[in-house]
């Protein structure tokens, strides 16, 4: 049994569709991966899992049951748009929505959460004296007191300083080793890369790519090379068998035609400049992202 | 129910926790009561300054005996009987005689009116002193009637002062013609005031007939209009908070946190519910409050205690009507400046009633007061009036107003669940009328 089974779902406001024909099987205990750009889907497909949206058609299975309107103990999430009662203390705030969900007197758990994640200090104060930071440590905590066995988390890194993310990021794996599911969407395609065990992308409210980061490399094949030179950009231009360069400032990556030899690529790269570095790679999770969904602009059209 | 009530004890505690709902508590009496108090104080701070009135009589033979009727109510009405205090403004009269050219001197008069000199002045017609029989058969619209020029404002009561002195001046005038003697004048012209009593009723235990007692003010108006006053102003006390609360809580991005853990029918009416708590907890202090004052100055009888019981019934669907309608309507705005445009809207089930309590007190069972107090939106604030005014109402009419209150308050909340769970995750201008009733209709 999966933990969320969605099945051929669509989602319209007016005359936009948010969603289209979307199925996805979450298996249990994992961390799955919400990518896409602004608006195409995500958030919306995280409000249908926990019924705050209804989906025009097709079905949505958490744990085995059709969600059908009522609010599950299960599920844990942690909305995009953050906001707490922000004349409440931290204490009975975190009391309040876990008491909410759980349906019993959660204090243990909140003091235990309060203590990893550094806010005891901040327990007794009201929420608007909270940095940014410590704010949505409060909420994260707010969607996993009492511990669900699903937890939904839209953007849970956005705004937060290292040492916060470090914490969260922490608390996420922490909670997947104890068998909860993660469902979290995010911008960081470094955060997908090295904390997900599957990805799923949606693009204009269809899913675009969904599995392991290795079998969505896989599809893509070997065709990039990442390279530092000096000089840079200017002596990557007419690179035999390279049809696009991505500038990342201190490095380029080049994406190779399928008749493309990275060897002629290297030797005549050496011949114009000095080479530093030279990998031949799988494309990027940030590097298939742009692919599917990045302006034309971004990258560079040589010849 | 189990997130429904932790809802509504958060949402209740929050607000009476309040500085706010503290002052409130004694504002609202305030503002709300602030046009009848200041109507008691300007009563007791009367303009005493002179009237200076002059007469133009064209019968000849009135001006003198109206003079002396006016200089008799001077005496009688200037001072408090127990105070010694002047009370009232003192009439003083001039009489001029008529000109042959009258709209000259009616201009002449009008400026010194116009400058203060004068008051007023009255003409008393030719025929005004028979005007059923009159001699020189005028044609004039004002044939008859005793005019009186003045600037004074429409509500000030100069008119009515001086509609006595003239008639009594008048009567005496035809008493005279008639040989009745001046002795007998006072006699021939005594003022019998009616008295309005109660009922008479019996005692149910000691099968004694009680006495009628005499009625006042606070019998026939006091009470039922406090009534009405009290469950409007509690009522809006409690209800207009919710359209700004709902949209604060949209603003900064409290509710879908919230929708994450409770359905919108949930979060919705919890907060109906803990609205209806802070308006109960309102009424306590006012009902308690009030019974101690009245207990104290001697008045416990006059508390309507059998109205107690529909006080609450209508307040309580009151409240949750007018809740739930703001609670949609705050859904469906993005900002406090949207709300307040709606918020006429929720006024108008409590100002209606305001504006319509005197045509209710004057015929409460007429047919304007009787339909509007069977619409449900006005039954809480007019159906109680009625009931608390002499008389009451047939007994069927409170029932089945309840029970159209109650269905309509049930519609209500339905109605706005639907357009709650629509609009709450909504951004953007405000919804229109036709939108609200799309959300209602389709959900």
């Amino acid at each position: 049994m999966h933990a969320v089974e969605i099945r051929n779902v669509t989602k319209t406001f007016g005359a936009v569709t948010a969603v289209d024909d979307l199925s996805l099987a979450v298996p249990q205990g994992s961390v799955y991966g919400f990518i896409g750009p602004n608006g195409s889907g995500k958030t919306t497909t995280m409000r249908m899992i926990t019924s705050i949206f209804y989906p025009d058609r097709g079905t949505i299975h958490v744990f085995g049951k059709q969600m059908s309107g009522a609010r599950s103990e299960l599920i844990g999430y942690l909305p995009e748009e953050r906001g707490l009662y922000r004349k409440m203390a931290v204490r009975p705030l975190l009391e309040f929505y876990g008491e909410l969900r759980g349906g019993r007197k959660v204090t243990a758990e909140v003091d235990g959460w309060i203590q990893r994640l550094n806010l005891s200090k901040w327990a007794s104060q009201k929420v608007q004296t909270l940095s940014k930071g410590m704010s949505q440590k409060v909420q994260f905590i707010a969607a996993v007191v009492p511990e669900p066995k699903l937890v939904i988390l839209d953007e849970p890194f956005s705004g937060l300083d290292p040492v916060s993310a470090d914490a969260i990021r922490s608390a996420v794996l922490d909670l997947r080793r104890r068998g909860v599911t993660v469902i979290l969407s995010t911008h960081d395609m470094r955060v997908a890369e090295s904390m997900c065990d599957y990805i799923f992308m949606i693009f204009r409210g269809k899913k675009v790519l969904d599995g392991t980061l290795t079998s969505i490399q896989d599809r893509y094949g070997i065709d990039t090379i990442q390279v530092a030179a000096e000089g840079g950009l200017q002596f990557l231009e007419g690179l035999p068998g390279v049809d696009r360069v991505r500038d990342l400032g201190q490095m380029q990556e080049l994406r190779m035609t399928a008749a493309c030899d990275p060897q002629e690529v290297l030797r005549v790269l050496i011949s114009r400049t000095r080479v530093t570095s030279f990998s031949i790679m799988k494309p990027s999770l940030h590097d298939i992202f742009v692919r599917i969904a990045g302006p034309e602009a971004e990258e560079t059209q040589v010849a | 129910m189990r997130r429904i009530l932790l809802i509504a004890k958060r949402d209740y505690l929050a607000t009476i926790r309040t500085k706010a709902f503290l002052v409130g508590l004694v504002v609202a009496p305030v503002l709300f009561g602030g046009g009848f108090l200041g109507i008691a104080l300007l009563k007791s701070k009367p303009d005493i300054k002179d009237r200076h009135v002059a007469i133009v009589d064209r019968t000849g033979v009135a001006a003198s005996a109206v003079i002396q009727a006016a200089q008799e109510s001077n005496a009688k009405d200037l001072f408090d009987k127990v105070t010694h205090r002047q009370i009232a403004a003192r009439y003083v009269f001039e009489s001029l005689p008529p000109d042959a050219d009258a709209n000259a001197q009616r201009l002449a008069l009008s400026d010194r009116v116009r400058s203060g000199q004068l008051f007023a002045f009255l003409e008393i017609g030719a025929d005004d002193l028979h005007p059923r029989h009159p001699p020189h058969g005028s044609n004039d619209a004002t044939a008859g009637k005793v005019a009186c020029y003045t600037n004074a404002g429409a509500f000030d009561d100069a008119r009515g002062w001086l509609e006595g002195p003239v008639n009594d001046g008048l009567r005496r005038v035809r008493l005279a013609q008639l040989g009745v003697g001046a002795s007998h004048f006072d006699d021939v012209l005594a003022e019998v005031p009616v008295e309005r009593l109660s009922l008479v009723s019996k005692d149910v235990k000691t099968g004694q007939i009680r006495e009628a007692h005499k009625k006042g003010e606070l019998d026939d108006f006091a009470i039922p209009f406090g009534l009405m006053l009290l469950l409007g102003m509690i009522v809006l006390v409690s209800s207009a908070p919710m359209l700004s609360a709902v949209t604060e809580d949209k603003a900064q991005r409290i509710v879908e946190m919230l929708l994450g853990l409770a359905t919108p029918f949930e979060l919705m009416m919890g907060k109906v519910l803990a609205a209806v708590c802070v308006s109960l907890t309102s009424s306590a202090f006012y009902v308690i409050g009030c019974a101690l004052v009245l207990q104290a100055l001697g008045m416990a009888g006059m508390l309507p205690f059998a109205l107690l019981p529909w006080f609450y019934i209508y307040l309580i669907a009151d409240v949750t009507m007018l809740c739930a309608f703001a609670a949609a309507l705050g859904a469906g705005c993005s900002s406090p400046q949207d709300a307040q445009q709606l918020a006429i809207l929720l006024m108008a089930p409590v100002m209606v009633p305001y504006f319509v309590f005197a045509v209710v007190m004057q015929q409460p069972n007429g047919a304007i007061a009787t339909t509007l107090s069977l619409f449900p939106m006005f039954t809480p604030m007019l159906m109680l009036l009625r009931m608390a005014l002499p008389g009451g109402v047939p007994v069927w009419q409170p029932w089945v107003s309840l029970a159209a209150v109650l269905a309509w308050t049930f519609g209500m909340v339905w109605a706005a669940a639907r357009i709650f769970r629509v609009a709450i995750l909504m951004q953007g201008k405000p919804p229109k009328l036709a939108d609200l009733v799309r959300w209602a209709v389709r959900g």
